[in-house]
């Protein structure tokens, strides 16, 4: 009977006699395919070790420069010692000051950080509408593009003014400076990463706590933060990191007088940070001397701190990816069903003195301040910048080099000096960054060696960007003897960048469906047609959104280049990659702190600095959200 | 049997890690018929599904032993070429996975991949594949639109079309329907009764009904074993084994 059916529809076939047909093969012979597929493995693997060997090297090369310091005068003086003053007759390398400095600073700092980024996360996971959100989310993420170095003089021109004013000091460069400037820098990674959190705990337990006559608030408070809490938690730790890695800003604005408070409590007092030390010290250090030795030493406490913090949170992270979100926030839901019980019986709820609608509108009024409070600290320093700095610009400014140790003339071998370090920094990360990500997503299972290249990605991560610095000058600067040079400079910057090109790619990468995949494997196409065809393609908004973040994290850091690649002052373009450069996140930084009365000049060159790294972040948060349209179907 | 037998397994065992989901199955599979897989969920019909094409090579913890023979040859033996295989073993998912690219540049993949660059020649085999699949009617005036607007129904005959234009000679379909309405469905089954003129079809299905008006020949597979395997008419009517006919009739779990 189906023989039938068959034969009437077949009747009807059009097309049918059409045939097309390559001539006839050996069976299954092997083609050159195999080869190519081999071949690009072998690359992609070793360019994929080379991310782990740099990373062995850089520690390697820190450890070796800094072990000296500790043989000289043991570990426990070096840690413990009460004294830092390597400079004095009698020099002695006591580092406790710093490490009690930065860690003050970095605990108020999240203090801080802490509630408003919470806030601001709450806010736009829960209780923002789509509207509002789109305002809000990129406005977060612009207080992350801007440089550490604007933020510096932001600080020191205002923020300490406002503080020796407001509380009658002597002097407002202080541990409360640092800590504010630090938590407004922290707060974007916090309410970020806490954001996801937030939003990836599953609708149906808000909604089976609202059914139970919960209030929104109730809801957020005993269902969704606790089912967000590990991501909440590793969101803090990984601002931390950010926060005791940070170093222009916090230079610029703590007074660095390598002294512990006193009392301890004293948030007025002058600190001085390991970051803060390295930045001062690091350019003026005879080379091979016992201070040189203490600076590398003070490096690799400033590592181990840092690995110690990322490290916590990776765990924690990694924690949450083990457990699935559904069984963890249940068990929050099931918790909390448990607390809401009470709610929907009336003669508890008449017990209640306070309203939980009242409740509910004093939360969120709180919240709603936290918000305007973030916002108002980018405003303010958008505003200050843009108002001070306009009146600077012009086309002298922007085309003539500087003269009189740039109180007057312009910036341009600044702009262009920045412009080829950032072009340079990405001739050296991109290839080996998305390189190293396709061999982790598409050659290997999780193996003991792509856990290694990912753990080796995640250190570099964390890494310091004043460590690069450290790195650059110690080794390309003085091992290789390239001296200060724009190519010095460009690779510091590359190899800064790497992990987040690396990382970037991995997500795009990982975000393409493996059903895709399958597909392309089930019509016979090979390993790298299926790569290059089917996988790349779509993962490339993700890789170039990746790109232009690090673009812009290059183009506004100044730690990393300012021992390995800048001169103040240069009337000229660099002629060859092993000339020094002028760069624009230097000049800023060299005329805020060393060149009195060029006001006019610094604005300018914040507000161009400022310009030319939020433009490159729109264009990234453009990019994303245009491509997160186009995939929803 | 009376056909010619196209692929076969002999004591074929898998394992996923230390589980076994594969226990010494022997199949032959007539050619240029419709061959249907059923079983309860988990009994192995996807894995054995693609261990005709050797997909389950992607998954690093399947190991294999026996033999599969396409027209005679092992296609586990050292120096087959996989990707040769797969190109003339083709397959479409349960899910419609069409390619973020045109309708065009999805049919035309697979023959470029294989090396085909005529434009003329490409445009012919689209066409052509498109027409096989039921599909070029609804869509010969928006081949360049992107593949992902077709409705559901639609991209599966777009992923079915895409399989057609490497000129398979065995096709491959594990669960094409279930995610699709009954009209879809219908014009699905349709297709591959059509397509059993110059293909051979496997398909798993849970549908039984779909089992027994679209397929000649009937496998029927509890827990990694294959228990029965005969015309289709026989299964339905008198199968041989007491754990077919419960699980046919419905009376099973
Ligand atoms: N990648 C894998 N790794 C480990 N075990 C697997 C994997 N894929 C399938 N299995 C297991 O092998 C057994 C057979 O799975 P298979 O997918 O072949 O079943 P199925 O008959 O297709 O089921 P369904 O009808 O639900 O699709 C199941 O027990 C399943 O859990
Ligand atoms: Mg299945």
């Amino acid at each position: 009977m189906k023989k039938e059916e068959a034969a009437a529809v077949q009747s009807g076939y059009p097309g049918w006699s059409g045939h097309f047909r390559r001539e006839p093969e050996v069976p299954f012979a092997r083609r050159g395919r195999h080869l190519t597929d081999l071949i690009v493995g072998k690359l992609l693997f070793i360019v994929a070790l080379l991310a782990i060997l740099i990373v062995f090297f850089i520690i390697g090369f820190l450890l070796r420069d800094g072990y000296q310091i500790v043989l000289e005068i043991g570990l426990w003086n070096f840690l413990a010692g009460m004294d830092w003053n390597p400079a004095g007759p009698t020099p002695s390398f006591g580092i406790l000051p710093l490490i009690v400095g930065t860690l003050l600073v970095t605990a108020l700092a999240m203090a801080i950080a802490v509630p408003l980024s919470m806030a601001t996360a709450i806010y736009i996971a829960e209780i923002a509408g789509p509207r509002t959100k789109e305002v809000i989310k990129p406005a977060v993420e612009l207080l992350a593009g801007i440089p550490s170095v604007v933020y510096g003089f932001f600080g020191l021109i205002l923020l300490t003014e406002w503080i020796r004013i407001l509380f009658d000091r002597p002097s407002g460069s202080s541990w409360l400076a640092g800590s504010i400037l630090l938590a407004i820098m922290a707060i974007p990674t916090i309410t970020s990463v806490a954001e996801d959190a937030l939003s990836s705990v599953p609708r149906e337990f808000r909604e089976g706590s609202l059914a139970l006559g919960a209030t929104r608030w109730q809801t957020i408070r005993r269902v969704v933060v606790p089912g967000a809490l590990s991501g909440i938690t590793a969101a803090v730790i990984l601002g931390m990191g950010r926060a005791i890695g940070e170093t222009m800003a916090v230079l610029m604005v703590t007074g660095n007088a390598a002294i512990i408070p006193e009392p301890i409590t004293n948030v007025f007092s002058p600190v001085r940070t390991l970051t803060g030390t390295l930045g001062i010290e690091m350019g003026e250090v005879a080379f091979g001397s016992m201070h040189y030795h203490a600076l590398f030493g003070v490096a690799v406490v400033l590592l181990v701190i840092t690995l110690a913090v990322n490290g916590l949170a990776r765990f924690i992270i990694h924690r949450i990816q083990m457990t699935p979100a559904r069984s963890r926030a249940s068990g929050a839901f099931m918790q909390s069903v448990h607390n809401l019980i009470p709610v929907s019986l009336p003669r508890q709820a008449k017990r209640r003195v306070i309203h939980p609608r009242t409740t509910q509108r004093f939360a969120f009024l709180l919240i709603s301040l936290g918000v305007v409070i973030v916002l108002a600290a980018l405003g303010v320093i958008l505003l200050e910048i843009i108002v001070n700095g306009a009146g600077a610009i012009s086309l002298e400014f922007l085309t003539a080099p500087p003269s009189n140790l740039g109180r007057e003339g312009g910036i341009f071998p600044a702009i262009v000096g920045t412009l080829y370090l950032v072009a340079g920094a990405l001739a050296v990360a991109l290839p080996i960054g998305i390189a190293t990500a396709i061999y982790l997503i598409e050659y290997t299972a999780d193996t003991r060696l792509t856990r290694g290249i990912r753990a080796a990605v995640d250190l570099l991560n964390g890494t310091p960007s004043i460590v690069f610095g450290l790195f650059g000058f110690a080794f390309l600067v003085l091992f290789l003897n390239f001296g200060v040079s724009l190519i010095a400079g460009q690779i510091t910057l590359g190899l800064m960048i790497l992990p987040t090109i690396i990382r970037t790619t991995e997500e795009s990468l990982r975000s393409i469906p493996k059903s895709l995949r399958e597909g392309s494997y089930a019509l016979g196409a090979s390993k790298w047609q299926t790569i290059w065809r089917v996988v790349l393609p779509p993962a490339l908004p993700g890789i170039i959104t990746g790109a232009i973040l690090s673009i812009g994290r290059a183009a506004g850091e100044t730690a990393p280049i300012m021992f390995t690649a800048v001169v103040f002052s240069s009337r000229y373009l660099p002629s060859s990659l092993s000339e020094p450069v002028m760069a624009l996140p230097y000049h800023l930084f060299i005329l805020t702190t060393s060149v009195p009365g060029a006001d006019n000049q610094k604005f300018g060159t914040a507000l161009v600095l400022l310009m030319m790294v939020l433009s490159i972040y729109l264009v990234a948060i453009l990019v994303r959200r245009r491509y997160n349209r186009a995939t929803v179907m | 049997m009376d056909d010619s037998t196209i692929l076969e397994t002999r004591d074929l065992n898998l394992w996923y890690g230390p589980k076994q989901a594969l226990l010494n199955i022997s199949i032959r599979v007539p050619k240029n018929t419709v061959t249907a897989l059923i079983g309860p969920s988990g009994c192995g019909k996807s894995t054995l599904l693609r261990c005709f094409n050797r997909m389950n090579d992607l998954i690093d913890s399947a190991r294999i032993t026996g033999q599969i023979l396409f027209e005679g040859d092992d296609i586990y033996a050292d120096r087959t070429d996989v990707y040769t295989i797969r190109e003339k073993i083709g397959m479409v998912f349960q899910k419609p996975n069409p390619f973020p690219k045109s309708i065009y540049e999805n049919v035309a993949y697979g023959p470029r991949i294989h090396g085909e660059r005529h434009k003329e020649m490409l445009d012919d085999i689209v066409e052509t594949s498109l027409r096989r699949a039921a599909l070029w009617d609804e869509v010969k005036d928006r081949l360049h639109e992107p593949a992902l607007a077709l409705s559901g129904g639609q991209q599966q005959r777009l992923c079915i079309a895409r399989s057609l234009a490497v000129e398979p000679r065995v096709i491959l379909m594990d669960e094409p329907c279930s995610a699709l309405d009954p009209i879809a469905t219908a014009k699905i089954e349709d297709l591959i009764i059509r397509l059993a003129r110059d293909y051979t079809v496997i398909i798993v299905t849970h549908n039984m009904q779909q089992a027994a008006r679209a397929s000649e020949y009937t496998g029927f597979m509890y827990m990694g074993r294959l228990v029965e395997f005969d015309r289709t008419q026989q299964i339905f009517e008198d199968p041989a084994e007491e754990l077919t006919e419960n699980y046919i009739t419905g009376r099973f779990g």
